[in-house]
């Protein structure tokens, strides 16, 4: 990797950063929104629910709850990314940066960066509602959380780019992703622990599979280590796994059909 | 004379629609080459596979020989293009979207701040810098898309259509600036659909209708092209009928190509003939409004060679 491929990535990444600060008003809003949701609709959720007796160890349902829900938030941030290009496509954008003087593995990689870390960066200050929220936590498991919620945030930009810029449409990018952001999330882990799913053999498996379920698990497992590595849906290195395994995977899938299948045009 | 864009049996397809229809071309290092061409007749498809945006369907294309498709990469380095349509967000600030692309063609942080600054003015931008683009009219909207090539100064600088949307004075110092880009060392493609322009412009112009190749050469040896050198245009009082007869009785002339309000005769000795022609008609009831006998424009020659003409396409 040279200095002007460096360079490239650096101002693709930037070009995604300057799109998030221009709305910071709506990420305000989110963050307001996202707090009233884990003080009054989290709070008022954990004393109707009791995992006592369901599971193996007592876990507090209100931590529980805290970290799905910053997953869900990261998971539904990172699929918008797929309504900005496509309204970059609409205006013509993506035919302006084809135009321009970089590899279209590099446009891949650093728009794939790019979102993720707008992404990343739109949810920290849910992030840190959460850990304020959560008091006692410790510097490593907070490093570990943030650099495991960026590439999550990477791997699913990497894949909401290969599928808006193949599908090429409108419609068809908000339905889809319209459904996935609200299937994926309820088939997962992020409001019912694996074990209590269990009993609901297709919905278990679904979990077990859904990156969602791998990214909120660990992000617990990290947290609450003690009472929760036996409940989690697998082993913290088997999940830390899975969401590095998804980033590489999405990023190569986004290279593939940027280099070989994009072009200009077609939008509908 | 260094061939920088070689083009070669060139198709592109959507769908069902032939966009380029085995194109031929070659466009010289150096030069101001034109696409003319009436709306839909290729020449933004064929500057979108030059500048790697489109893929072609077949055939070949070269930038300073490398290839649109294996060599992707290479070309992008040479090439720089301002689109027919300016592209941008509509929260996208002129100043912000030039410097980003500034410091993407290579420039350091402080060069771009001074290039950027310094075309904006030559174009009229400056005042313009801070605005949403949703704010701007189109003929700024359209310069800030010219300033992305002329920032970036690269070896093959593509207009699509340059000055459509722009004001009348401001189209002199967009055609100077293009000029003056010619005279640092790009070579420059324009497509239009504007004569003026093409004339104005261009050293060597390729007639395009429906994807095809129909002509290509100077603007002198376009118009030397149409075999007969006058034309004797005419208007008639009366409906399309009155026009088919008239087109019957001088087809003897040479050839005829008729319009809603007008008939055209390509013929040798014009003012001679127009005498005649007058004369004939006359003789047989037609009221003429109008007869003018005049040298062939370069929309004659789009005229004559497509029988279509360029504003309708």
């Amino acid at each position: 990797m040279n200095l002007n491929t460096l360079r490239a990535l650096y101002l693709l990444i930037l070009w995604d950063l300057n799109k998030m600060l221009r709305r910071a008003v709506f990420v305000a809003m989110r963050v307001i929104w996202f707090v009233i949701q884990v003080t009054v609709f989290g709070l008022a959720l954990t004393a109707m629910v009791r995992l006592r007796g369901s599971l193996p160890v007592d876990v507090n349902y209100y931590e529980f709850y805290l970290l799905g829900i910053y997953t869900s938030m990261l998971f539904s941030i990172s699929v918008s990314r797929a309504y900005d290009i496509a309204e970059e496509f609409e205006e013509g954008i993506v035919e302006y940066h084809l135009s321009l003087p970089i590899s279209r593995r590099v446009f891949a990689v650093g728009r794939t960066i790019g979102g993720g870390i707008a992404s990343f960066l739109f949810t920290l200050p849910m992030f840190a509602v959460v850990l304020w929220l959560l008091e006692d936590v410790n510097v490593e498991a907070v490093i570990i959380s943030l650099s495991s919620a960026l590439l999550f945030a990477m791997s699913i930009t990497g894949f909401v780019l290969s599928i808006v810029l193949s599908l090429k449409s409108g419609d068809a990018t908000d339905i889809m992703f319209g459904v996935l952001d609200s299937l994926l999330i309820r088939l997962s882990t992020v409001f019912y622990p694996a074990v209590v799913l269990s009993r609901y053999a297709p919905y278990l498996y679904v979990a077990l599979v859904n990156p969602i379920s791998h990214i909120a698990d660990f992000l617990r497992t990290l947290f609450l280590f003690e009472e929760y590595r036996a409940i989690a849906i697998a082993s913290p290195i088997a999940m830390a796994s899975y969401i590095l395994g998804l980033a590489v995977g999405f990023s190569s899938l986004a290279m593939y059909i940027v280099e070989k299948k994009v072009e200009g045009g077609g939008w509908r | 004379m260094e061939v920088a864009v070689k083009i070669r049996k060139l198709v592109k397809r959507f769908g069902n629609t032939v966009a380029v229809d085995s194109l031929d071309l070659d466009i010289n290092e150096g030069e101001i080459f034109g696409l003319l061409g009436p709306n839909g007749s290729g020449k933004t498809t064929t500057l979108l596979i030059i500048s790697t945006v489109y893929k072609p369907t077949s055939g070949e294309v070269y930038v300073y020989g490398h290839d649109v498709i294996r060599e992707g990469d290479v070309v992008r380095k040479y090439v720089g293009i301002a689109f027919q349509e300016p592209k941008a967000l509509w929260v996208d600030k002129p100043y912000e979207l030039l410097l980003w692309h500034a410091r993407v063609v290579g420039y350091s942080t402080s060069e771009a701040r001074e290039v950027v600054k310094n075309v904006m003015e030559v174009l009229g931008l400056w005042e313009h810098r801070n605005k949403y683009f949703y704010q701007l009219s189109g003929g700024t909207r359209k310069k800030v898309e010219i300033a992305k090539v002329l920032i970036q100064k690269p070896k093959i600088a593509i207009f699509d259509e340059p000055t459509a949307q722009v004001d009348v004075i401001s189209k002199h110092a967009l055609w100077d600036a293009i000029r003056e880009l010619r005279t640092q060392g790009s070579t420059v493609i324009i497509a239009t659909n504007d004569m003026f322009e093409a004339e104005r412009m261009c050293e060597r112009i390729a007639i395009i209708y429906k994807g095809k190749l129909k002509a290509l050469g100077t603007v002198e040896e376009l118009k030397d092209s149409i075999p007969e050198g006058d034309i004797v245009e005419l208007m008639l009082d009366g409906d399309e009928n009155t026009y088919l007869r008239a087109e019957d009785l001088l087809k003897q002339y040479g050839k005829t190509v008729r319009s809603n309000d007008s008939l055209k005769i390509f013929l040798n000795k014009g003012e001679e003939r127009a005498i005649e022609i007058l004369d004939l008609l006359k003789s047989r009831g037609f009221k003429i409004r109008k007869i003018m006998v005049k040298e062939p424009s370069l929309d004659d020659v789009f005229f004559y060679m497509t029988g279509a003409k360029l504003k309708e396409g």
